[in-house]
């Protein structure tokens, strides 16, 4: 790769990451979104949607509600999809996803570090805040802002280090890639259906999964 | 610019200062300032309204936008600060509840899982784009709307949230998704693991074994993403030792 992609990933992880809770939420965190638009910068979308669809999987088992910790999975995902693009995707997939799967649980620590430095903010502006002094609110905001701009980029940077890293040399012969790909799709299904299950929660909504699963097999079969 | 359209842009970022005290409390404060410039001719209840609006406040980020309309226009009508502050706490859960079983439990697995089907199909670019401004269209609505209600209503916006559409999507959309990710698992099990080379019988298995674990799983002794890590190690071992 050139300069300009990484650039590019750069940049675009670092929207991804803002995407997850910061910014908008305008799925363009989600891994299947994120995974595709790294594809088309890097010129294998192929590898971008595979990834990314891999890594949906794990990421529709998570509910990002309140104050609970979540994954980030935007920059993890363009990380994985530049570790496995303009590759054999059948031995590439296993290892990009695993990649994938690491930063996104870093990433979920980063946000939390992010949160706290705002919190601390907050406590030095409280009375101010309390008060209602004109633009206490808007700078705190702001700060916010900039903490997860920074830790987007730090948490894109950090995976975009490790493909750097990881792509010297090859890592794995094919065998154990291949392994390792149908190590990672399964625990994505893992991941999927538990999630699935966990949403549905009625017995009602479980016999809607059901149908859908019975509905798609068909699908399938006549396609 | 005109005072709504600016909150609307605000609550865009709404989460950016979230913190594990206030939580949403901050963005709520940045996203009804534009709403409240009425009151700058009396800077005293400019002030006091400033003050009350960064204070707790977590709702579902879209739908943020009821709360922040019924609590600018309670202090443009001149309520009382405690009345608004009982507003404030009153609409946390509910606008939270009816938030993420709309959206986080039924639109995004809905559209993500109608994503993946379509991208198994062959339509990966095509399916995200739609995804994508299909997705932003509703949210930027749901959002206006929630404002536009708000200041309707002010201090009665719960009766209106509760007499719209929006707590039968929210009990349908749930099942909607459920009917969605089923079909999803059998197109993405046959493009991912019969694209890299496994039989229909494998694949099956593989699907199976992953109900089985999925089930166990439930309860979250272990999470997918650190049994995936974890079954991923072992396999380097095995293979390592075997090498």
């Amino acid at each position: 790769m050139t300069t300009l992609p990484w650039l590019a990933l750069l940049v675009w992880g670092t929207v991804a990451g803002l995407d997850l809770a910061s910014v908008l939420q305008g799925l363009l965190n989600r891994p299947l979104v994120a995974g595709t638009v790294a594809g088309i910068m890097i010129g294998d979308v192929g590898a971008g949607l595979r990834i990314g669809a891999a890594l949906e999987l794990f990421a529709l088992d998570v509910l990002p509600v309140g104050a609970s910790r979540y994954p980030d999975y935007g920059a993890a995902t363009v990380a994985a999809v530049a570790l496995g693009a303009w590759q054999p995707w059948d031995t590439a997939l296993g290892p990009a996803v695993l990649l994938g799967l690491l930063i996104a649980q870093l990433g979920g620590w980063s946000i939390v570090g992010q949160r706290r430095v705002t919190a601390w903010a907050l406590h030095r502006a409280a009375q101010r805040l309390d008060r209602g002094d004109p633009g206490v609110a808007r700078r705190l905001h702001l700060l916010g802002l900039g903490t997860d701009m920074l830790r987007s980029a730090g948490l894109a940077l950090l995976g975009l280090g490790a493909v750097a890293l990881l792509t010297r040399e090859p890592l794995f012969d094919l065998s154990t890639g291949h392994a390792l790909t149908v190590v990672a799709v399964a625990g994505g299904f893992v991941a999927l259906i538990a999630g699935a299950l966990r949403r549905a929660g009625t017995v009602r909504r479980i016999a809607w999964l059901a149908c859908g699963i019975a509905l798609g097999a068909a699908g399938l079969v006549l396609q | 610019m005109m005072p709504r359209l600016r909150a609307l842009l605000r609550l865009v970022s709404l989460q950016a200062s979230y913190t594990y005290e206030r939580m949403q409390g901050i963005g709520i404060a940045v996203a009804e300032e534009p709403l409240l410039e009425p009151l700058q001719d009396n800077p005293e209840r400019a002030r006091a309204a400033r003050g009350r609006s960064a204070q707790y406040f977590n709702a579902h980020p879209f739908l943020a936008g009821a709360a922040v309309g019924a609590l600018a226009r309670a202090e443009l009508d001149g309520e009382p600060g405690e009345r608004i502050l009982r507003l404030r706490t009153a609409l946390s859960g509910p606008l939270g509840a009816l938030g993420d079983q709309l959206f986080w439990a039924g639109i995004v697995p809905g559209v993500m899982g109608l994503a993946l089907v379509a991208a198994a199909a062959g339509y990966g670019l095509r399916a995200v784009l739609a995804a994508v401004v299909g997705y932003n269209a509703l949210r930027v609505m749901v959002t206006w709307w929630g404002l536009k209600i708000g200041l309707q209503h002010g201090l009665t916006v719960a009766h209106a949230l509760s007499e719209s559409a929006l707590p039968v999507m929210a009990a349908r959309a749930g099942a909607l998704a459920a009917l969605i990710i089923g079909v999803a698992i059998p197109w993405v099990a046959a493009w991912l693991l019969r694209g890299i080379g496994q039989p229909v019988r494998s694949t099956v298995l593989v699907v199976a074994g992953a109900f089985v674990l999925g089930v166990l799983t439930l309860r979250r002794p272990l999470s997918a993403p650190a049994l995936t890590l974890g079954a991923a190690l072992l396999t380097l071992l095995w293979r390592w030792s075997a090498a």
